[in-house]
């Protein structure tokens, strides 16, 4: 049961399509500007943005449902503490006694949850649509060493292979007795047994394949030659740098009473 | 300022091959942490056992690393804590040149050498993501309660994150030392270049741990 941690879904979308740079930059400059935003109606309309995107990426579906998981316990935490304990609170929204929430703290709680909201549908937007190879090649091509382009690649592989081994041992080890229920500190002691197996087996495979990498050229200081290339477009290279352009503008904005 | 010299880059094939393994590790404590339902987050183990193993270039890039691998697949917040990440395994890696992991006096040192990075870094970001909070409930009910005693915010998220960060890296420095224990020494002798050598060394015991 290979399970792969990439969120890639496959599509012809035009995010689908654009380069990885410019998505990058899009993700970037939406979360600044959630965090540069001074209030809710702002960040409201920013993400309606995001939602926008997605649903032309066709991924809308798959991204409120894990956006409700991520982010309804960290927001219901927010709007509770700020509510409670926030500096600025001063009027009374629900009486109970030294537990009373204060108005402005719950909106403090509300607007931050929304730019965290921003945050999170930006970053899926990214990776909902981009090939991780994909990815790993577009650094490469603008000068990212290839030996980290490299660890990129092979993490995505190891990764699933990795939890595979923690089942394979948890299996085992669960035949030789071991208890994964029950009270606290058992738990505690079950947690060596199941990490060491998995630790030693994924180190031990390292030297192995250092020398397979290092007889094909891994460790060599040549210029790599590409056949893949992703394709790039002047429209693209301005459109990042109006986005880029829109952070400063917003900054001074701010500076000028952007309420 | 011997530690300094921990620095030299000497990242071999070895070294950089060894990045995603650790990357791995920290998923796999992760997911173990979630199958025996521990209250920690024990993610960061593969990072300090890459510091104590191969020096802080290794764990500080696998910290990194692992935090935008974190950021695009299960927990999109984490890009952000990656400096966090980076820390630990400066830290670790400092530790692990020092020969920290070899004396219980060290390990000590090691945790609290580790939580100080993490509980240090992780505020200003607390401070700008969540208001100060960690997202933890047990911390942000500390932070409640010293908020509504008037203490400053920049305290009282510190002292949230601290008093999640306290246990957690206790369990992730002790399990991460106790790994590097049980691996055979064939093991642990590939990444000697990473220590010390021997003319600088100012105790060096024929048999060593």
């Amino acid at each position: 049961m290979a399970r792969g941690i990439s969120l890639y879904v496959e599509g012809q979308s035009p995010l689908h399509r654009v380069h990885p740079l410019t998505k990058g930059t899009l993700t970037l400059v939406i979360i600044a500007l959630a965090f540069i935003a001074p209030s809710l109606p702002w960040v409201l309309a920013l993400g309606l943005i995001v939602l926008l995107l997605l649903a032309s990426a066709g991924v809308l579906a798959r991204f409120l449902a894990i956006l409700a998981a991520l982010l309804f316990p960290i927001g219901a935490l927010l709007v509770i503490v700020q509510g409670l304990v926030n500096p600025a609170n001063r009027e009374v929204l629900v009486p109970l006694g030294p537990l009373s929430l204060y108005r402005e703290g719950v909106l403090v709680g509300i607007l931050t949850a929304a730019r965290l909201a921003d945050l999170i549908g930006a970053t899926f937007l990214f990776s909902f649509t981009t090939r991780p190879a994909d990815l790993a090649e577009t650094l490469m091509q603008h000068g990212l060493s290839p030996r980290f382009g490299y660890v990129v690649q092979s993490v995505l592989q190891l990764i699933p292979q990795t939890l595979e081994t923690v089942d394979r041992i948890r299996n085992a080890q669960q035949a030789r007795g071991l208890e994964i229920r029950g009270r606290l500190d058992r738990r505690i002691r079950a947690f060596l047994p199941l990490m060491m197996p998995v630790v030693l087996s994924s180190l031990v495979a390292t030297q192995e394949r250092a020398m397979a990498l290092e007889v094909r050229g891994f460790g060599l200081k040549v210029t790599r030659v590409t056949r893949y290339r992703i394709p790039d477009s002047v429209g693209q290279r301005v459109l990042r740098w109006a986005l880029l352009l829109l952070l400063p503008l917003a900054l001074l904005a701010r500076l000028y009473g952007w309420r | 300022m011997a530690w300094l010299s921990a620095f030299k880059f000497r990242l071999n094939t070895l070294g950089i091959v060894l990045i995603p393994v650790c990357i791995a590790i920290d998923w796999a404590g992760r997911s173990i942490d979630k199958l025996l339902n521990l209250p920690l987050f024990l993610d960061s183990i593969g990072t300090v056992l890459g510091g104590i193993l191969a020096g802080p270039w290794v764990g500080a890039l696998s910290g990194f690393i692992a935090n935008f691998i974190n950021a695009g697949t299960v927990d999109p917040i984490a890009a952000w804590y990656s400096l966090v990440s980076l820390g630990i395994g400066f830290a670790a890696g400092i530790g692990g040149y020092l020969g920290w992991h070899r004396r219980p006096r060290g390990w000590i040192a090691l945790w609290i050498l580790v939580f100080l990075v993490a509980s240090i870094v992780s505020t200003p970001i607390n401070i700008g993501l969540f208001h100060g909070q960690s997202g933890v409930w047990f911390g942000d009910g500390v932070y409640t309660a010293l908020v509504k005693a008037g203490v400053p915010i920049w305290i009282s998220s510190y002292f949230d994150e601290a008093s999640v960060d306290f246990v957690d890296k206790l369990i992730t420095v002790l399990a991460a030392i106790l790994i590097f224990q049980g691996l055979p020494r064939r093991y642990r002798s590939l990444f000697r270049l990473y220590e010390p050598s021997d003319d600088q060394r100012e105790e060096r015991t024929p048999a060593r741990a």
